[in-house]
């Protein structure tokens, strides 16, 4: 929900946006973008990536493949690239067909090039002003991928639990030690708790765990999206009112991730 | 096996990838057969005879035709490691994996112009050893 929010967010303030969802095993984000019901015909980023999987001078046109989505009141632009048709079965099936013939482990490189391929591919094309890349929670090669080689910039959400926040901290750390490409910048780390009610502890283990969260991310204060019990649903998409304590997180935690987009 | 019925089977088995990558029917698992039997023939033979030096670069050729990427750098490594090993052989051996990742740059064009093939092979190596995250160092 948090990457939706962040592209409507930049788009309205007339930036060009694409949104990739990576999520391959939970793939949901074009629900929400309210494109839920779209044609099974229609592609995405598990089928492109079949197509391109070896590699191929005549890569398939993104239209067949993206969603534009509209942006009301916007100057800007949002296309979505889903992970594919979900829930349907075909998506399952080309899921696992990509699993047998990309392999990230592949000591050619070639799967790595392939993802390499589809970010550079998007960046010179389309040109957009921010690539938002929503990837798996957890410890995954793909994950890994998207986070350590196709980012910027890392958004680490984490519940307030221990759990949470010892797996979390255990990512950034690995995430802050592992080496770059050549012309890519050191990694920014942003994390993010959510679902807060309540006042967090400043003391105790889990108080220090943030403290050392935040020395990782080079911000003194840690940003904070609270629970709301008063979210509704809105066709495929939840809102929180303009007046919520969530929309104001929401906002400056906007303020604070893409400073450069006002 | 012996090295007789060993060459008579990997010729054949040469003979039909060749044939079948010539009518564009999908050969890649006779290619895996090829490198399964040339591999067989340079643990016959060392390094320093000729039919030794031709079968390990059967074995990784074939491995890289039939698709398996991984097996063919994990031939190449393990021949490069070899005592005894010629130089020139050393340098047709990395000849070969430099070709292949010449090929991969030309198809992954918009890759290519950022990023190198090595700078990709370098990072699935380490996915390979240390796993996801560099979490299994």
């Amino acid at each position: 929900m948090l990457l939706a929010n962040a592209a409507r967010y930049l788009a309205k303030l007339g930036k060009g946006v694409v949104a990739l969802d990576f999520d391959f095993e939970a793939p949901g984000l074009h629900y929400k973008f309210g494109a839920g019901e779209y044609h099974i015909a229609l592609g995405g980023a598990v089928p492109y990536l079949l197509a391109t999987a070896e590699g191929t001078a005549f890569p398939p046109p993104f239209d067949d493949h993206m969603i534009s989505v509209p942006v009301p009141e916007g100057r800007g632009w949002l296309r979505l690239l889903p992970a594919g048709p979900a829930p349907h079965q075909t998506y399952w099936a080309a899921l696992k067909e990509l699993g047998d013939r990309l392999r990230l482990t592949d000591l050619s490189g070639r799967g790595f090039m392939a993802l390499l391929d589809l970010q550079a591919r998007i960046e010179d094309e389309l040109k957009p002003d921010y690539l938002l890349i929503d990837a798996r929670t957890g410890v995954t090669e793909l994950g890994g991928l998207a986070t350590s080689v196709l980012a910027d910039t890392v958004v680490c959400m984490l519940a307030p639990n221990q759990e949470s926040l010892d797996g979390t901290l255990t990512v950034v750390e690995a995430l802050k030690s592992t080496p770059r490409l050549a012309n890519q910048r050191p990694i920014r780390v942003v994390p993010i708790l959510s679902r807060t009610a309540g006042k967090l502890s400043s003391e105790g283990r889990f108080a220090a765990g943030i403290m050392k969260l935040l020395s990782f991310g080079g911000r003194p204060d840690l940003f904070v999206l609270p629970h709301d019990d008063d979210i509704g649903t809105f066709g495929d998409e939840e809102k929180a009112s303009d007046s919520s304590p969530l929309y104001e997180a929401y906002i400056e935690l906007f303020h604070g991730l893409f400073p450069a987009a006002e | 096996m012996d090295t007789d019925t060993l060459n008579t089977l990997v010729t054949g088995a040469i003979w039909r990838a060749e044939e079948l990558e010539s009518r564009s029917i999908p050969s890649t698992s006779a290619w895996a057969e090829v490198s399964s039997l040339e591999e067989d023939l340079a643990k016959a033979h060392p390094v320093t005879e000729g039919q030794g030096r031709i079968a390990r670069r059967g074995a990784v050729r074939a491995a890289l035709k039939s698709g398996n990427y991984t097996r063919a750098y994990a031939l190449a490594d393990g021949y490069l490691a070899e005592a005894n090993v010629p130089e020139s052989f050393k340098i047709e051996l990395r000849t070969i994996l430099e070709e292949y990742t010449q090929a991969m740059a030309s198809r992954f064009q918009y890759a290519s112009k950022h990023y190198s093939v090595r700078e990709a092979q370098g990072w699935a190596r380490r996915l390979s050893e240390n796993g996801a995250f560099n979490l299994a160092a």
